[in-house]
This record gives structure tokens, C-alpha cells and sequence, in this order.
């Protein structure tokens, strides 16, 4: 099977989460659920696009390469390679999401402090292990230049989404 | 040796005259200099990039934005640590021992510092208290209050905000709460903010602030490293972290007030993990055993200085 649906899904959710972020701490109002929901479309829009360069990556690299077949073969085995530590990390994060919302108010802060909080900052080291992994089970340079990209799509959504939408200067009070 | 305290960064860039709350001009470099003498050159350079005029006074206009940006990305980790939710855990409990002592209502809940106001705009949006309950945030930093009272006003919540003493209002509070303010207090002035309460006419007090853990200057570095984006935002976070009062400075300072000091989880009984802020609270002698009942089983976290050592040994 190859692993590029579950990857591009990952991705998506993941980008919806960034634009989450990208947004959160910049309205002090109580009840932003449009909002939030808004940002996260924000996010899942930007990181849509963003997803594109390495399906673009990938595309060029079948269509030079020498032997297709084998090349899709090895793109193949570093996306799975690829997938693992992404895999776990987003088991993690929905673990701490799951039991962040639906435990009483002790038990959310520590999966808030132990969980979500950490998660956040580890979100590079995810990605710098999913390349490893795409090098270790055979995917090639290949495969590590196309991780790559899409590792640095991902960590992009973010910056993009609150650069774009929610700088301070051009931040606006939206119903 | 006597520990001398880090500084924030957010006492220092704005000051008031404390009889008419106008604003005090503060001059930048003074500042640089009092953060580089206390051996916080990151702190200095961080005040030093904020904009002054050809006099060297710091620009209130950029200062007031600043600290709004600040305190709303500050609230991200009120929301995120649910905070609301910890103090009605406490607060419902505590109004239901207050109507069952006979006092008439209706009360009033005076948040001190409220900053933007997040507690009390987030108790009058979810009603998490009952009606009967006055909601009001008092701060000394108009800029932040101001803010406060136009987030109101744009909810339509059914809260109010004064800038200004929260112990020099007309109307009595029946209950003083704050978060997230007495690390900012020396000991002594902790000791007086405690007996000015004691001396009003308030039936209790309830306090959250950092719980004085090893794990909480890391935790901080943390957070304030993954939710914040300005640097005056997260050095302040672990400077708030590093001030944060023991569980003992609380219970000595609260008992000037003349009420009964309590903690309410305190470090040697709970998880440092799921308890990052907890209460100090002082109590009207007469409000201790009605609260207890009011709250249940857990009653059995809520420490007086003597089950404190008890609980130590």
C-alpha cells in the first residue's frame, strides 16, 4: 500500500492544527469557536498548498528518473519509513488532545503539561525523525529530499497563517 | 545570603502615581540599567528595543499595545491550564458557605489584577456562579483594564471594570480572588496586601498564584517557549515562575489578614503535574467549617498551618 493518503492526511490535520495555533493567544474575547474553527480552515488551506511541493518533489523524481518502477519502489519504503515516527507522534498528540478534553481539570493539565505543551516544541524533532526513518528503511536521498519538503511545508503553516492573518498590526476583531 | 528576587520585565516599563493612578513618565535607560545591575542582560536588551522618545521616556502608546499583546497571549495558557474551571471549583463551594452562614446577598466577587479580566469575563459569559453574584475586575494599569472593559462590552458580558486600588472602592467586596499576582509582592508587601484584606469588610479571600515547585520554572520555559511569541512575554513567564511564593510565605503573610489561612493543595499533597497554580485562601473563622461541607471529600486538600506540619512530617 503506499503510504502517501495517510501521509497527505496527516499533513492536512496537522496543518489545521497549525492554523489553530497560528491564531490562538491573539483574541482575548471567551467565545471564539467561529474563530478558531475559522484559523484552523486558515491552516488546512494554506497547508494544502504547501503539500504540494513534495507531491511535486516526488512527480519530478519519477519522471526523471532512470528506472521508475524502482524509484517508486524506494519513494515507497522511505514514505513508509517516513510515516513511523510521524505515526506515533500523532498517537501521542491525540492521546494528550483526547484526554486533555474530555478529563476534569486536574487530570487536563497534565496532559496540557506533560503532553500538548512538549508535543508543540518536539514538532521539528518529529520531523527530522521521520526523514531518518525514510533514509533507514531504504528510501534513498530521494525519499529524504522529499520528506524534507514536506517537513518544511509543515513547519511552515504556521508562521505563514499568523503572519498573513493574525500579526499583531493587522490583527482585527472578527465575528 | 538573602536570595534577591528576579525582575519582570512588566513592573518596570509602566508607572503610575498610586493616590491618582495618571501615569508616570519611565525613562528607558533606567531601566536597562536597573535590569543589567540585577544581572539580567537578555531583560535589558529586550527594554532597550522598545521605543522611546528624543528624552528617553519610554512610549506609553507602544508600552499599553505591548503589554494588551502580551496579556492576551497570557491567556491562551489560562484557557489551555483552565483555569476558570480550578477556581469555580473552589469559589461555588465557598458562595455556598457564605448564603448558608446566614449572610444576605447579593455578593460581590472583586478580581485583584484582573489584567484583561479573562477570569471574570469567562465566570459572567459561562455563569458559573450564581446570579446573585456581582462580577468586577479592579487594575491598577488602565491600558489593561480599559481593554477588559471593551472585551466586555463587545461579549455583552454582564461583568464591570475599575481602574484603580481595589481596596479604595465604594462598594465592599465579599470576596477578593487574583491569579497570577502575588509573586509580584515582596514578603512584606504581601503581608499588607493580606491585612488590607483582613481590615475590609470581605468574608474571604482566594488567591491562585504558581505553586512553588522545582518542575515549575522548567514548566514555564516550557510553555512560555511554545505559546508566546514576544520575548517580553516568555522571560516574564519564568521570572513569575522563579518569584513564586512557598506554601509556608503564603500561610504566614495570609494569617496578617486576622482570617484563617488555608492552601488548597499545596505542594506536599498534590501532583506537581495537574496542580501548576494553586489558592491561598483566608476565611472568616466562622465560613471554615461551612466551606468544608460545601466541598465535599474534598475538604481533605484544603491545609491550615498546623496540618501543614502535619502533612510535612
Amino acid at each position: 500500500m503506499t503510504p502517501a493518503l495517510p501521509l497527505a492526511a496527516l499533513g492536512v490535520i496537522d496543518a489545521a492544527f497549525s492554523g489553530f495555533r497560528a491564531y490562538a493567544g491573539r483574541d482575548a474575547r471567551i467565545r471564539k469557536h467561529r474563530a478558531n474553527t475559522r484559523a484552523a480552515l486558515r491552516g488546512l488551506a494554506v497547508g494544502t498548498v504547501l503539500l504540494l511541493a513534495p507531491a511535486v518533489t516526488a512527480v519530478l523524481h519519477l519522471l526523471t528518473a532512470a528506472d521508475p518502477q524502482r524509484a517508486y519502489a524506494a519513494l515507497t519504503a522511505g514514505g513508509s519509513g517516513y510515516l513511523l515516527p510521524l505515526t506515533l507522534y500523532a498517537t501521542a498528540v491525540l492521546l494528550s488532545l483526547a484526554a486533555y478534553l474530555l478529563l476534569p481539570f486536574r487530570a487536563s493539565t497534565l496532559a496540557m503539561v506533560v503532553g500538548l505543551g512538549p508535543l508543540t516544541l518536539l514538532r521539528p524533532l518529529a520531523i527530522a525523525a521521520a526523514c531518518l526513518g525514510a533514509l533507514l528503511n531504504g528510501g534513498g536521498w530521494a525519499s529524504l529530499l522529499v520528506g524534507a519538503v514536506a517537513g518544511a511545508a509543515m513547519l511552515s503553516v504556521e508562521p505563514l497563517v499568523h503572519h498573513h492573518w493574525y500579526r499583531p498590526a493587522h490583527t482585527v476583531t472578527e465575528h | 545570603m538573602l536570595r534577591v528576587p528576579p525582575l519582570e520585565i512588566s513592573d518596570l516599563i509602566t508607572a503610575a502615581d498610586p493616590a491618582t493612578g495618571r501615569r508616570l513618565p519611565v525613562r528607558r535607560a533606567e531601566v536597562v540599567e536597573r535590569l543589567r545591575a540585577h544581572g539580567d542582560s537578555r531583560a535589558a536588551r529586550i527594554v532597550a528595543g522598545l521605543p522611546a522618545d528624543r528624552d528617553g521616556v519610554l512610549d506609553g502608546v507602544a508600552v499599553d499595545r505591548l503589554l494588551i499583546s502580551v496579556h492576551t497571549e497570557m491567556q491562551r495558557l489560562s484557557e489551555e491550564l483552565r483555569i476558570g474551571e480550578r477556581l469555580v471549583h473552589l469559589l461555588r463551594p465557598l458562595f455556598t458557605a457564605i448564603r448558608a452562614s446566614g449572610v444576605p446577598g447579593p455578593y460581590r466577587l472583586v478580581d485583584i489584577g484582573c489584567g484583561l479580566g479573562y477570569l471574570v469575563r469567562w465566570l459572567a459569559a459561562t455563569g458559573a456562579l450564581a446570579p446573585d453574584v456581582e462580577l468586577l475586575g479592579v487594575d491598577l494599569d488602565a491600558a489593561l483594564v480599559g481593554e477588559a472593559a471593551r472585551l466586555a462590552r463587545d461579549e455583552e458580558l454582564n461583568c464591570r471594570f475599575v481602574h484603580g486600588d481595589a481596596f479604595a472602592l465604594p462598594e465592599a467586596a465579599t470576596v477578593y480572588v487574583s491569579t497570577g499576582v502575588l509573586h509580584h509582592f515582596p514578603e512584606p508587601a504581601l503581608t499588607e496586601f493580606f491585612a488590607a484584606q483582613g481590615a475590609s469588610p470581605a468574608l474571604a479571600f482566594c488567591h491562585y498564584d504558581i505553586a512553588a515547585t522545582g518542575l515549575a520554572p522548567v514548566g514555564a520555559w516550557m510553555f512560555h517557549r511554545a505559546r508566546m511569541r514576544h520575548p517580553l512575554g516568555r522571560h516574564d513567564g519564568v521570572v513569575s515562575a522563579r518569584r513564586a511564593h512557598s506554601d509556608e510565605t503564603l500561610l504566614r503573610t495570609a494569617a496578617a489578614s486576622g482570617m484563617r489561612p488555608l492552601l488548597y493543595e499545596p505542594r506536599r499533597i498534590a501532583n506537581p503535574f495537574c496542580t501548576t497554580l494553586r489558592p491561598v485562601l483566608g476565611l472568616r473563622p466562622h465560613l471554615e467549617a461551612p466551606l468544608r461541607q460545601a466541598l465535599g471529600r474534598s475538604s481533605r486538600r484544603l491545609l491550615g498551618p498546623e496540618q501543614l506540619v502535619q502533612a510535612a512530617r
